[in-house]
């Protein structure tokens, strides 16, 4: 029944349901997520005895002066900025074009789609010959135009646009796929209707596609958001484990990397995990409360 | 504005053609209704006109300019959708104000002549929902209430009442035609509900299988059907038709000879069997055997076996028994005969050769 309400009883049947689901979303998910907000208070640790000796916010207090920390939020900043508003349109614009196409667009999506199926390091690896500042198929292109030859991968001022461009590609795949499924759920009828009403091929994009795609449009940048906060293996391919030259694609899970994996300073490292946490909860309250505005279900 | 068809021709695939030459011509100002059963092209007609859909063979003008190569941006045609294509992140209001809003009217203007629109056709307590929350009806009037926002010079609408009830029907189809009447639009009005064709039309287009039937008044449709698809169609209830077989020699001296050997299908309108004979207008009578009669009211009406075909008579005057003999007096208004391909050849005003 459609305005069935919940009873104890419901309730209790589905939580039977969700049991299994639940039990390994807690091990895995919860319980990691509780652990290091617990582990950020950790002042004193013997990782090996798991002994806490002292507890208090000096980790916090360590990060917000660490420059290395507040290197690596500012480029993760410009690393989100970079992304994901590009990454939207240009979707969005490549699937406009194969709506257009229909004969085309059955292939596009495989080939569109190739980046998201295959492996980063690989990508990686690629991106590395088209980078590559003597023989690289970019410097070639530019090149052509005069652009005398940019050391992408080694100059500290082209790292992270290199690592954005290469960023953008790699996720361009899924959310054109997303994006044409949106299109393809738009019944004809609307854009029959707003021809008849008098809005060209522009205010039929404006007041049909734009609005309808909106759900779409919200999924893929509250995606895009969460995932470039969270970059880390793309920096680790391109840049051959190190976070780009003079730390110049230093981000903040790259931070977290060095300092539990290499220094093993868990406190710190959970820490600044716990701040990311705040960051992306804070961006996507935002974007959810933007989208009770202007999302149309 | 005159909207002409010259040999229209439609395929959507480009091998199973739906509509064959439709030639026709709708005069300005005027109502005309396209009337037809379901998939016989009605939609797809208005289509045609709108300019959503391109003929595949043949030309459309509006008044004398040919518009075949316009599409439905230029041609500026009010319609409402069979399924009624309201905006669904739009409210009510804003639905109407859309095509306003296309034209560059000032905003104020714009809310102002909505408004108007929606207390017209009864939606002015809904402006703040959306499509979604209506029901089937307030959507179909909130369609209404765009299409003609625009003011435009050609309505098309397409069975545009069919989700009412009965009443309401009633109220916006006589609204439809003081709004038609008031602001001379020509309207075309699509519906396959032969009441209202006929309760609200100037002309009726009778279109089945992708060709037109017949195009011509409410009472000449109904008093001179072209063809007996028309003659079935129209009329309620039902005419009665039977094969000329049954007669035996029953006709013989009422019709010429020469049009009785080309006869294939008799078709008696129920209210030209009478059990009582009329001096003038009576053409030959026929014996029957009641089979049930029933009693409505002043209404009497007879269901009789005649040679084994079964006939409706609402004209009786005198009391029947079942399994009697009954003789019924066949009336010449209300009687066609139709030849092999179903024409007409006999009966009507102007008999056809
Ligand atoms: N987009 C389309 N592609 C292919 N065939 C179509 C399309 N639209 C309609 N048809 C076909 O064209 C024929 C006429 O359809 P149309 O919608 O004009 O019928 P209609 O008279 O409006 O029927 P109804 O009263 O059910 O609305 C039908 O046989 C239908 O299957
Ligand atoms: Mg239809």
């Amino acid at each position: 029944m459609l305005n069935e309400k919940p009873t104890l009883k419901s309730t209790g049947k589905a939580l039977l349901y969700l049991l299994p689901m639940l039990v390994i979303t807690i091990i895995f998910n919860i319980y990691p997520i509780l652990k290091s907000f617990i582990m950020s208070f950790y002042t004193k640790y013997d990782f090996f005895k798991d002994i806490v000796q002292q507890w208090g916010w000096s980790n916090f207090t360590y990060i917000f002066h660490d420059p290395d920390f507040l290197l690596a939020v500012k480029n993760t900043l410009i690393f989100v900025v970079g992304v994901v508003p590009l990454t939207v349109i240009i979707s969005l614009v490549v699937a406009l074009l194969l709506n257009k196409i229909k004969w085309l667009s059955g292939l596009f999506r495989t080939v569109y789609f190739l980046p998201f199926v295959t492996s980063t390091v690989a990508i990686a690896q690629v991106w590395h010959w088209i980078y590559n500042s003597d023989y690289g198929l970019l410097n070639y292109f530019l090149g052509l135009f005069g652009v005398s030859p940019i050391a992408w991968l080694e100059s500290p001022k082209y790292a992270m646009l290199a690592l954005i461009i290469m960023s953008i590609w790699k996720s361009l795949g899924f959310n054109i796929v997303l994006f044409l499924v949106g299109l393809n759920n738009i019944n004809e009828r609307y854009y029959q209707a707003a021809e008849i009403d008098g809005a060209n091929a522009w205010h039929q994009f404006t007041n049909v596609t734009v609005p309808l795609l909106s759900p779409i449009t919200f999924l893929v940048s509250v995606n895009g958001v969460i995932g470039s906060f969270k970059v880390f293996d793309q920096i680790f391919a391109l840049f051959n484990g190190t976070p780009g030259p003079s730390k110049s694609a230093l981000t903040i899970v790259y931070y977290l990397y060095q300092k539990f994996y290499t220094e093993w300073k868990y406190g710190i490292a959970a820490a600044s995990g716990v701040v990311l946490f705040f960051m992306i909860l804070l961006v996507t309250l935002i974007q959810m409360w933007y989208s009770k505005k202007h999302v149309h279900y | 504005m005159e909207v002409t068809f010259k040999d229209v021709s439609l395929s959507y695939d480009g091998t199973r053609e739906i509509l064959h030459h439709l030639n026709f011509t709708i005069p300005e100002g005027t109502l005309v209704s396209i009337l037809g059963p379901s998939g016989c092209g009605k939609s797809t007609t208005l289509m045609l006109i709108s300019g959503l859909l391109a003929p595949t063979k043949g030309q459309i003008f509006f008044g004398d300019q040919d518009v075949t190569k316009q599409d439905a941006l230029a041609r500026k045609v009010g319609m409402v959708f069979q399924n009624y294509a309201l905006y669904p992140h739009l409210t009510v209001l804003e639905n109407i104000m859309f095509p306003l809003k296309m034209a560059k009217v000032k905003k104020e203007e714009r809310r102002e002549k909505a408004l108007k629109l929606a207390k017209l056709v009864h939606v002015d307590d809904q402006l703040d929902k959306k499509p979604g929350a209506l029901s089937g009806g307030q959507q179909q009037r909130v369609a209404i209430a765009r299409a003609l926002a625009k003011e435009p010079s050609l309505l098309l609408l397409d069975e545009p009442l069919s989700n009412l009830d009965a009443r309401l029907r009633i109220e916006m189809r006589q609204e439809i035609r003081r709004i038609q009447q008031e602001t001379g639009v020509t309207t075309i009005f699509v519906t396959h509900d032969q009441d209202e064709a006929l309760h609200i039309s100037d002309h009726i287009m009778v279109l089945n299988l992708g060709d037109i039937q017949q195009f011509s008044s409410a009472e000449t449709l109904y008093d001179n059907p072209s063809n007996l698809f028309v003659a079935k169609f129209i009329g309620e209830p039902v005419i009665n038709t039977l094969p000329i077989t049954a007669f035996g020699h029953d006709l013989d001296g009422a019709v010429p000879a020469a049009i009785l050997a080309k006869t294939q299908t008799v078709g008696i309108r129920p209210e030209a069997l009478q059990d009582h004979p009329i001096d003038t207008g009576t053409l030959a009578q026929i014996t029957t055997q009641v089979k049930a009669f029933e009693k409505y009211g002043r209404e009497k009406n007879a269901l009789v076996d005649y040679n084994g075909n079964e006939l409706l008579s609402t004209e009786i005057q005198g009391r029947l028994e079942n399994h009697q003999d009954l003789t019924l007096y066949l009336q010449k208004s209300g009687f066609y005969l139709f030849d092999e391909a179903g024409q007409r050849i006999f009966g009507g005003e102007q008999d056809v050769e």
